[in-house]
């Protein structure tokens, strides 16, 4: 069939064929930034299961629904007995730390097994960003996903609570330390855990292995500092230091110095060390990966 | 009123001589070892803005050369420079106006092949917008437009050839390295995407150096050749050089050749039977200058020899190979056409 010339301002006979020819692209390159923000967007489409299968959805849409659940649940009991005993900030966070790492377990793989074992990474390599820009956007993208879970349902209780009040415009005013409270919570787990997550995928292709490995990782890290943290003296000058052990003691740990007053008795540490030490870990998790994706030279 | 474009019009009236393009590739004393390893060995090379074939055996250093002209790997020594971008300082600079097809099967099963060469768009710096528009155009380009919805899992080899291939060029690049382009496909997808690689640096004017090891597909698309051997440069040259092989005559008759060898030698040319198998009784005469046709004419025709056929001998891809790399390697045998 010949092909004819597309026409320009009249218009085309039905059915009629034009060869569409290539254009060259004129527009804007955005560059090494852009490229790199397209890569967290797409890889947290990805991992939220967002143009694959339904099967893939229904882990992440679980995990959020189980998220969701403490904050209808502490609410409800709210409006309708607002002086009953329900759960504090510290106690939602304990409980939700449970559902984050899930979250991890299940996302962190999707984000970075698939990569390597479909050999994707090449193609990565060979466009407009490096191999930390590729370590860093999965990272960023692992912690806003995290993110969505460790404090949007945890503002989401702040806000109803909030609106629950006599004076909700004034209440809000009164308890924004709590709100900022909940945002270095909900910010700190999340690149946190998302950290831990990575690294521990960047060992594998297999994203099975992979959820398995963390979630093991997480529950015998969690057995041992809790049986050591119990076993060694509590006057010793590191005892409180036990709680770096494990991923769970130590989110619980900043919960608890986040909201002195709250049940949680764990350590006598500041703010700060919970911090630094938490940070400490997100750069060692970052170096590790970037051994992992060193080219051999 | 017809608008005219000055350019147009004034290339054929224009005495400005021709100025060649710049080359797309120029590396200096460029080598790379890995530990003991001497991946390459002190490369002076010049790539051309065409259609470039880089030949090599298994070893000879062609991805190891692809991957120091991307910028993914730093040179131990000498120096290289993309489009006129330094690889060791300006990787990005290059990855953002090079296009690359890599050899090995690369591509997410479980996503559109739209999905996925929009997604690539974007991780060259397109807007989102513009990088769907782009992957519909080159997929409707390398003829996926029906399928492009369709998951890659269900596509077979020739087509996902074909999402590689869209991908590396739905950036609209100046240069696209094509490592291995029809490796695992049946003759006709073979055929096809030569064919496609043919129109892109042909329609498209994108430059293109296609790294294989299968000699047919270089001769038949490319322009110049380049020849790695052990880490080194052993040709580099335009493929319509390759076919003078220096100026011997090939010589057919009718009857035995022996008088009119022993006259030709007496007379102080070189001859010697020809080593084309398929030929009997065919001469290989070293042409050293006119003379030669006058001398052959008339000792042809002094012993009543019929002569079939005199004509140059033209050299293949093929034998400019074997010459150079099986010299190297030492060996110098027949080829399937493969290396």
């Amino acid at each position: 069939m010949a092909l004819s010339e597309a026409p320009i301002g009249q218009p085309a006979r039905y059915g009629e064929v034009f060869d569409r020819g290539y254009k060259h692209y004129d527009g804007p390159q955005l560059g090494r930034g852009a490229a790199a923000w397209a890569l967290v967007r797409y890889s947290a489409k990805r991992a939220l299961g967002i143009k694959k299968s339904w099967t893939a959805k229904i882990i992440p849409i679980l995990l959020y629904v189980a998220a969701a659940f403490p904050v209808i649940l502490v609410v409800g009991i709210t409006a309708f007995a607002p002086n009953a005993e329900v759960w504090d900030y510290a106690d939602f966070f304990i409980f939700t730390f449970v559902i984050e790492g899930l979250f991890v377990a299940t996302i962190a793989p999707e984000m970075v097994c698939g990569d390597r074992r479909e050999n994707v990474l090449p193609l990565y390599f060979s466009r407009a960003i490096t191999r930390l820009d590729y370590l860093l956007a999965k990272l960023v993208a692992t912690a806003l996903l995290t993110l969505t879970i460790s404090f949007i349902p945890a503002f989401l209780l702040w806000l109803f609570l909030q609106l629950l009040a006599d004076a909700p415009l004034s209440a809000m005013g009164d308890n924004l330390d709590d709100l900022a409270r909940v945002a270095v919570a909900g910010g700190l787990i999340a690149l946190y855990l998302g950290a831990i997550g990575l690294m521990i995928s960047s060992f594998t292709g297999r994203k099975s292995v992979a959820v398995a490995v963390i979630v093991v990782a997480f529950l015998i890290t969690q057995a041992l500092g809790v049986a050591l943290f119990e076993a060694v003296d509590r006057g010793s000058a590191y005892h409180d230091y036990l709680v770096f052990l494990s991923a769970g003691q130590t989110t619980i740990g900043l919960v608890g110095a986040l909201w002195p007053d709250s049940d949680i008795d764990l350590s006598e540490l500041a703010l700060w060390t919970y911090v630094a030490v938490m940070l400490v870990v997100v750069a060692i998790c970052c170096l590790v990966m970037l051994w992992r994706y060193v080219p051999d030279e | 009123m017809i608008a005219v474009d000055e350019r147009t019009i004034a290339a054929p009236m224009s005495v400005v001589p021709e100025v060649a393009p710049p080359p797309v590739v120029e590396a200096r004393g460029l080598e790379k070892r890995y530990g003991r390893h001497l991946a390459l060995d002190r490369l002076d090379l010049t790539i051309p803005r065409a259609s470039v074939g880089l030949l090599g055996a298994n070893g000879a250093g062609k991805t190891t050369l692809l991957r120091l002209l991307l910028g993914l790997a730093k040179p131990s020594a000498g120096q290289a420079s993309v489009l006129g971008f330094d690889t060791r300082h300006q990787g990005i600079k290059i990855r953002e106006r090079v296009g690359y097809m890599p050899e090995s099967d690369c591509l997410p099963p479980g996503t559109t092949a739209a999905d996925f060469v929009g997604h690539m768009a974007e991780m060259s710096g397109l807007p989102s917008r513009a990088a769907r528009q782009r992957a519909a155009d080159v997929l409707y380009q390398v003829g996926l437009d029906e399928e492009r919805y369709r998951l890659i899992k269900g596509f077979s080899t020739g087509m996902k050839q074909r999402v590689k291939l869209a991908q590396a060029i739905v950036h609209d690049p100046d240069l696209v390295f094509l490592d291995e382009p029809t490796n695992g496909m049946d003759p006709q997808g073979r055929e096809d995407m030569l064919d496609l690689i043919a129109r892109i640096h042909r329609n498209l004017g994108i430059a293109v150096v296609v790294s294989s090891h299968i000699l047919e597909d270089i001769e038949r698309v490319c322009q110049h050749v380049v020849i790695l051997s052990g880490g080194r440069l052993v040709v580099s040259q335009p493929i319509g050089d390759l076919g003078d092989d220096g100026g011997n005559l090939l010589v057919r008759l009718d009857g035995d050749p022996g008088p009119f060898v022993a006259r030709l030698t007496a007379a102080g040319l070189h001859v010697r039977p020809s080593e084309d198998d398929d030929v009997w009784g065919e001469l290989v005469i070293r042409r050293d200058g006119d003379h030669v046709y006058d001398a052959i004419r008339d000792a042809a025709a002094d012993l009543d020899l019929p002569l079939r056929s005199l004509r140059s001998r033209s050299r293949s891809l093929e034998d400019v190979y074997l010459g150079n790399v099986g010299v190297e390697n030492g060996t110098g045998g027949a080829s399937d056409g493969a290396v």
